[in-house]
């Protein structure tokens, strides 16, 4: 019999048994709805987590102490001097992070300033929205210039962040003179975002707002994603000498390739899990399936004998049989995708990144119609196996 | 000799056992049974006789205990089952005492099925199935399903597709055995016409009446086939 004649009769016999089918493939619809699902979670997961460490470079290493609040023996300019000496190390800069009252005409806001190298802006991949960044002679003079974000600056002004340019805005009741106001860089995926911090020359930081209490942290650049590990060794190196009293043991060193690495890791994992989740509903559809299938051939045995009777091949009966139950299941996995993109509004409700892909729907419909091979073979081949006239004789 | 000699069923010895358990049942003894070309014969026996098991064994459905049988020249019992299918479906057509068609299917779909399994086009059977149809006078039932057809018609739509590929042998066991007396005398009327164009039949009965239209008649009792 041509394959086409096949699906016909395939097609009849569900058609005629719609709302059986339909309870069958509730199963698959749930399961494959899941995988969908899964997939699009994972993909939304993963796309979040590269989003959140695009604007990081993965050479980047972060050098900070290992205890927060009062730090007896801190990070120094000279250290990053030192690091920079590394043939590992392209760039390594201090940081200093401060918090306070930031304010511009009447409006003043609780934010961060950061006191940075001129290098910070660019190894951070900072875009202007106008003005300048700060340059290596304010860090000389020790000038009270400002790069303020862009979140910050849109506080400030009340909606129109550009206006603070080349005014003067307060921190902690020092004046600094605005040089710059940054672009929207969205979630940074470090402590604080850039767009809620205003930016200073690390000089002018130590001078006029920290003082003593400077404890920076220091970002070193690895020449590459494969000199990581030697830039880190050579830190290490650098700290046990220079900080003679704990070594390298009081900081931290940590670096934004194995911490994307791991980030990944863990999205992944979750995307595992619940995709054996998603296996077992399948699995357990599929018995029903099975159970649906078993019952098909006992109601229809007289009928396979008739067919067997007028010529119809082993084969062809196991692949009728065969057919009918894999068409159930893609009906099930077809009606699972819908269901799947029906329900991603509800993942966002949930603020669960989930970003729907073909991958998915195929994965989706794959796992569906392999539940329906699998556990339509069986009864499929019972009714092949079938004598004639004992089939003819049933009852 | 020619044509009108050739044989269609030899059948030589044929011994049919079932095993109940320990027991053994002998349900065919020693039947050699030939059909020729354009043959009509009825097979007359009681109930239990062994008629549908001496139908199933001539109709390749089931393989004797031992004897011999060649079927339009062919050694059956050296045949593997696919090969039993394909000669099922062309060279045997059957027709039942339920009619055995297909619920779901309409009278067209039906009659065409032994095509489709022959590798015929749709477009094809389907044009063969009307003709067939219209040819036992069910013009005005093609599309019908067989729950919308009185019981003649049934058997009519059965009798169609046993006779829609042309086979040289056509079985039909108990046709009348559902059919009212009205049905009954138009399904024999049919098949007098079929032989009359020339197809071969074996018709397995218990009913004399029915057995006396055809033109040879043995009867079979206790699995045992005499010939007059
Ligand atoms: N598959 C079988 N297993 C055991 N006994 C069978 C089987 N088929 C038929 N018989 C027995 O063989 C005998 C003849 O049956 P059957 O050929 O159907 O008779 P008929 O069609 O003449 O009424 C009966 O006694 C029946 O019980
Ligand atoms: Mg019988």
């Amino acid at each position: 019999m041509k394959l086409k004649q096949l699906f016909k009769l395939v097609l009849i016999n569900i058609y005629h048994n719609k709302m059986r089918t339909f309870l069958t493939t509730l199963g698959v619809i749930v399961g494959t709805a899941t995988i969908f699902l899964v997939v699009a979670i994972g993909k939304g997961g993963e796309a979040q987590v590269n989003e959140q460490y695009s604007k990081l470079n993965v050479g980047t290493i972060i050098i900070m102490p290992a205890q927060r609040g009062k730090v007896i023996d801190p990070l120094t300019k000279k250290d990053a001097e030192l690091f920079q000496k590394s043939k590992n190390i392209a760039a390594a800069f201090p940081i200093l992070n401060g918090s306070g009252d930031i304010k511009y005409n009447n409006y003043s806001d609780k934010s961060s300033y950061l006191g940075i190298m001129p290098q910070y802006q660019e190894a951070s991949n900072l875009n202007l929205l106008g003005g300048r960044f700060l340059t290596e002679e304010d860090e000389k003079k020790k000038a009270r210039n400002a790069v303020v974000g862009f979140e910050l600056a849109n506080v400030l002004t009340d909606g129109s962040p550009e206006d603070i340019l080349e005014k003067t805005i307060d921190i902690n009741r020092r004046k600094f003179e605005v040089v710059g106001v940054l672009k929207r860089m969205g979630d940074s995926g470090s402590r604080q975002s850039v767009d809620d911090s205003a930016f200073i020359p690390y000089s002018s930081a130590e001078r006029y707002l920290l003082g003593t209490r400077a404890n920076p942290v220091i970002n070193a650049q690895a020449t590459g994603l494969e000199t990581v590990k030697g830039a880190i060794q050579d830190i290490t190196n650098i700290l046990n000498e220079n900080h003679r009293l704990g070594g390298a043991e009081q900081f931290r060193i940590m670096d934004a390739g194995s911490r994307l690495a791991s980030a990944q890791e863990t999205a992944r994992t979750m995307s595992l899990l619940l995709l054996s989740v998603a296996v077992v509903v399948l699995v357990v559809s599929g018995i029903g399936i099975m159970n649906v299938m078993f019952v098909t051939v006992k109601e229809r045995t007289k009928e396979i004998g008739t067919l067997k009777a007028i010529g119809a091949k082993k084969k062809e009966i196991l692949g009728q049989f065969l057919a009918e139950s894999v068409v159930i299941s893609l009906v099930g996995g077809i009606l699972g995708v819908i269901l799947g993109f029906a329900n991603l509004p509800v993942l966002k409700y949930f603020q669960l990144p989930a970003l729907p892909s073909l991958s998915g729907v195929l994965l989706g419909l794959f796992f569906s119609v392999t539940t329906g091979i699998f556990f339509g073979f069986y009864p499929a081949w019972q009714a092949a196996e079938l004598n004639p006239i004992d089939a003819l004789r049933y009852e | 000799m020619g044509k009108e000699s050739k044989c269609i069923i030899d059948a030589r010895n044929i011994v049919k056992i079932y095993q109940n358990g320990a027991e053994e049942l002998k349900v065919l003894d020693d039947v050699s049974v030939k059909v020729m070309k354009n043959d009509f014969i009825a097979i007359l026996g009681p109930s239990g006789s062994g008629k549908s098991t001496l139908m199933n064994v001539l109709g390749c459905l089931d393989l004797p205990t031992s004897g011999q049988y060649f079927l339009d020249g062919i050694d059956i019992l050296t045949a593997k089952e696919d090969q039993l299918a394909e000669i099922r479906n062309k060279k045997i057509g059957f027709v039942f005492q339920k009619f055995n068609l297909l619920p779901r299917l309409n009278a067209v779909q039906n009659v065409m099925l032994p095509l489709l399994y022959r590798g015929v086009e749709e477009e094809e059977a389907v044009r063969i199935a009307k003709e067939k149809l219209k040819m036992l006078g069910l013009g005005d039932r093609l599309n019908h399903r067989p729950n919308e057809l009185s019981g003649g018609q049934q058997q009519r739509v059965a009798i169609a597709r046993a006779i829609v590929g042309n086979p040289p042998l056509i079985l039909a066991d108990e046709p009348t055995g559902n059919l009212d007396s009205k049905s009954s005398m138009e399904a024999i009327k049919i098949f007098k016409e079929l032989n009359q164009a020339r197809n071969t039949i074996v018709l397995i009965t218990h009913d004399t009446e029915v057995a006396e239209q055809m033109k040879r008649v043995v009867y079979i009792k206790d699995g045992r086939l005499f010939q007059n």
